[in-house]
């Protein structure tokens, strides 16, 4: 378990670092990253709003990490102590969503640092048991302070965290068995946020909706339905959806596919050809968009069809839709990249896994008395769920009442989706996950879990929590510990 | 002092609205309550304003969840730290305003051990509707929320100068509510975290998680094979 996260010290004084020093290998990468408030227009039209930014930055720096190579970041804590916004509290613990890393560096909610003061945070970055299919993608990062995630998140703390290997080498010119996806500025990160305004243009929130908060003004990378010129060619879109509580459903206003390459944190065995796809809070879904054919001046648009009125679960796919994104064609560009047929051969999948599986372990999302419960039990930080022996693979259902659709989150873990209902999962489920939206739209969900990090000390434990981060402020979490 | 003499004009450089005003406006309703000692108070100015609260809906002929959470919030009046205690004030709001007359409610305070710092509220239906709605102590499915033994068990904590309110289910451990009030009264840098907060309460294996372990099932698994 983590070290004391306390803000002062028993004598009154306060530290600087809130982390032990400590070795890391020669070839670590340092990066130091302020935490910082600032004035972000999210529109033209209004007025700059105070947010909080990695390195004063909507969304955060995007980090990219090669595989093998260990990165120690420093956050350093530089947000005032008194705020005049009352959006989130200037109490920091920073989650890489989607990561391996051992549980002091995976923002447990109560190993926070405060204004002044630094945390270190020690990613390895290499694939669990090396296997070429544990390879990494598209991670993100965002707070995970305990009671405040929710708020600080929607105050600005979030970005990505890209992963490149031997294979997905980042550069579309490598030969095979490169696999020459798009790359550099044709390589695009896009969160996807929705946030309220008042009548005068600032940014609200409102702290008494327990249930998770919904906008109705839609961002990408932090601004109100943008634009974005591309070339005449093919492109490789991060999606990320980092909302606190709204799920959508994208398509091409062109009605031309999307290529989806990877879900969550890894790239698929193959890609899969669709039309739309649903993404909810905490997912990731990688596309390839292909301008190619589009005439110069064109305008595309990407468009969320998912009417969602309350934070219970989504509604009903409606049409036009909302557009989020303009895509403007402006021009020509050479294009080596290439989709291959097989992308990331899956070595050790339900296949080989399913016949070694000993035991099943259910978890139910529910609401018990105005609270959010997972097997009738509100998070205690003490309190473990699951004892997952490492390298073991177990099935895990999970379900949920009440009408309510939960995006449920493992940490440390790229779950297999079994079956949905009982049923084969849709395609775009059958990859590695670390989300699985559960209840109302989605229906229950049985996943094969394997725990492979390694461990340098003891065991670890770990958070799973409900990524409706109002749910999961109210305790919508649980913890397994690896032994 | 009050943090609000240097916000409101930090606010005011910043050209961004006054948060405080702005909660208040929107959730706070000024409504008229009597509390268990038959005082006529209002709502916002009499017991919130300046202060920092724990909030939480309740009745005396509940045999739910209302009696863990009294029990619980009992507990943590007692355990509080004196420093932190007596800036908290407790609001026990009655959903059942008809019944719980302010004598119903003196006899449930002193069942319960409530302290001086600790109110019973009743008042008229349609104000403690008002109240619950805005708190957000409802249900988003009207059937569940028309059921009053399903009431939100949740204790609203707000620290109404600063604009910070949370909320905490009242059922879980009351250690956990006290650490989450104390968080409310005090500023972030001054918070406990880590570990020692963590193991305040004993190490436990959920007995609801672990009870729902069984041999694997794979007929519920559909096969691989498409």
């Amino acid at each position: 378990m983590a070290d004391p996260g306390d803000c002062l010290n028993v004598d009154g004084s306060r530290a600087f670092h809130v982390s032990p020093p400590r070795e890391v290998p020669p070839n670590t990468e340092f990066h130091l990253v302020h935490v910082r408030p600032l004035m972000h227009r999210f529109h033209p039209a209004l007025p700059p709003n105070p947010l909080w930014g990695y390195n004063g930055q909507i969304p955060g720096p995007t980090f990219v990490a090669r595989s093998g190579t260990p990165q120690l970041v420093r956050f350093v804590n530089d947000l005032p102590e008194l705020d005049p916004v009352q959006i989130g509290l200037p109490i920091l613990a920073v989650h890489r969503h989607g990561g391996f890393q051992a549980p002091e560096d995976d923002g447990y909610p109560l190993d926070t640092f405060c204004t002044g003061q630094s945390r270190d945070y020690y990613f390895p970055n290499s694939p669990a048991g090396q296997l070429r299919q544990n390879c990494h993608s598209t991670n993100w990062y965002h707070d995970h302070a305990i009671d405040i995630t929710a708020q600080n998140v929607y105050r600005g703390l979030s970005g990505f965290y890209l992963h490149f290997n031997a294979f997905d080498t980042g550069n579309e010119t490598d030969p095979a068995p490169a696999l020459g996806l798009p790359s550099g500025q044709y390589d695009v990160g896009l969160v996807i946020q929705d946030r309220q305004f008042d009548a005068n243009g600032f940014s609200v929130y409102d702290s008494f909706d327990h249930n998770g908060f919904l906008g109705d003004k839609f961002l990408v990378n932090g601004l109100i339905q943008p634009f974005m010129q591309v070339a005449r060619r093919k492109y490789r879109l991060r999606l990320l959806n980092g909302s606190n509580a709204r799920f959508y459903d994208l398509t091409l206003s062109n009605g031309r596919p999307f290529v989806v390459i990877g879900t969550d944190s890894c790239l698929l065995e193959r890609p899969i050809q669709v039309s739309n796809f649903r993404i909810g809070p905490g997912e990731r879904v990688e596309v390839i968009v292909d301008f190619t054919g589009t005439a110069l001046g064109e305008r595309i648009h990407l468009v969320n069809r998912l009417e969602q009125t309350n934070s219970r679960k989504p509604d009903s796919v409606v049409s036009p839709g909302t557009p989020l994104l303009q895509f403007r064609v402006n021009r020509d560009a050479r294009d080596f990249s290439r989709i291959p047929d097989v992308l990331v051969p899956v070595t050790q999948g339900p296949r080989e896994l399913l016949p070694q599986v000993q035991i099943q372990r259910t978890f139910k999302f529910g609401r018990s008395n105005g609270g959010w419960v997972i097997n009738g039990e509100f998070f205690d930080e003490n309190r473990i769920q699951a004892d997952p022996r490492r390298g073991t693979p177990e099935i895990w259902h999970f379900e949920s009442g009440g009408g309510w659709t939960h995006p449920v989150h493992l940490h440390l873990c790229d779950m297999f989706i079994l079956a949905r209902d009982g049923q084969r999962p849709p395609l775009i489920e059958r990859g590695r996950k670390d989300m699985v939206n559960v209840g109302a739209s989605y229906g229950s969900a049985s996943v094969l879990v394997k725990f492979d990090y390694e461990f340098s000390e003891g065991p670890g434990r770990y958070a799973f929590h409900c990524h409706t981060t109002e749910h999961e402020d109210h305790r919508m979490m649980g913890q397994f510990e690896v032994i | 002092m009050n943090p609000r003499f240097f916000w409101s004009p930090l606010a005011a450089i910043l050209g961004v609205p006054d948060r405080v005003a702005e909660i208040r406006d929107r959730s706070l309703p000024n409504v008229p309550l009597v509390t268990h000692e038959g005082r006529k108070v209002q709502f916002y100015d009499d017991l919130v304003k300046g202060r920092v609260v724990a909030i939480n809906f309740m009745y005396t002929r509940c045999t739910g969840v209302c009696l863990p959470s009294t029990t619980h919030i009992a507990q943590v009046q007692k355990d509080l730290d004196e420093q932190i205690s007596k800036q908290v004030t407790f609001l026990s709001i009655s959903l059942d305003g008809e019944k719980d007359t302010p004598e119903r409610l003196n006899e449930f305070a002193k069942r319960h051990g409530a302290g001086p710092r600790w109110t019973f509220l009743t008042g008229k239906d349609s104000d403690i509707e008002l109240l619950r709605r805005k708190l957000g102590a409802y249900e988003r499915d009207p059937k569940v929320d028309a059921d009053r033994s399903q009431h939100a068990a949740l204790v609203i904590m707000g620290n109404e100068p600063e604009g910070r309110w949370q909320a905490i289910s009242a059922l879980v451990h009351p250690i956990r509510i006290r650490q989450a009030i104390e968080r409310t009264v005090l500023p972030p840098s001054k918070w406990a975290t880590g570990l020692a907060v963590v193991n305040e309460v004993p190490f436990e294996r959920s007995p609801a998680s672990f009870k729902l372990v069984q041999p694997v099932d794979l007929s519920r698994i559909p096969p691989l094979t498409p």
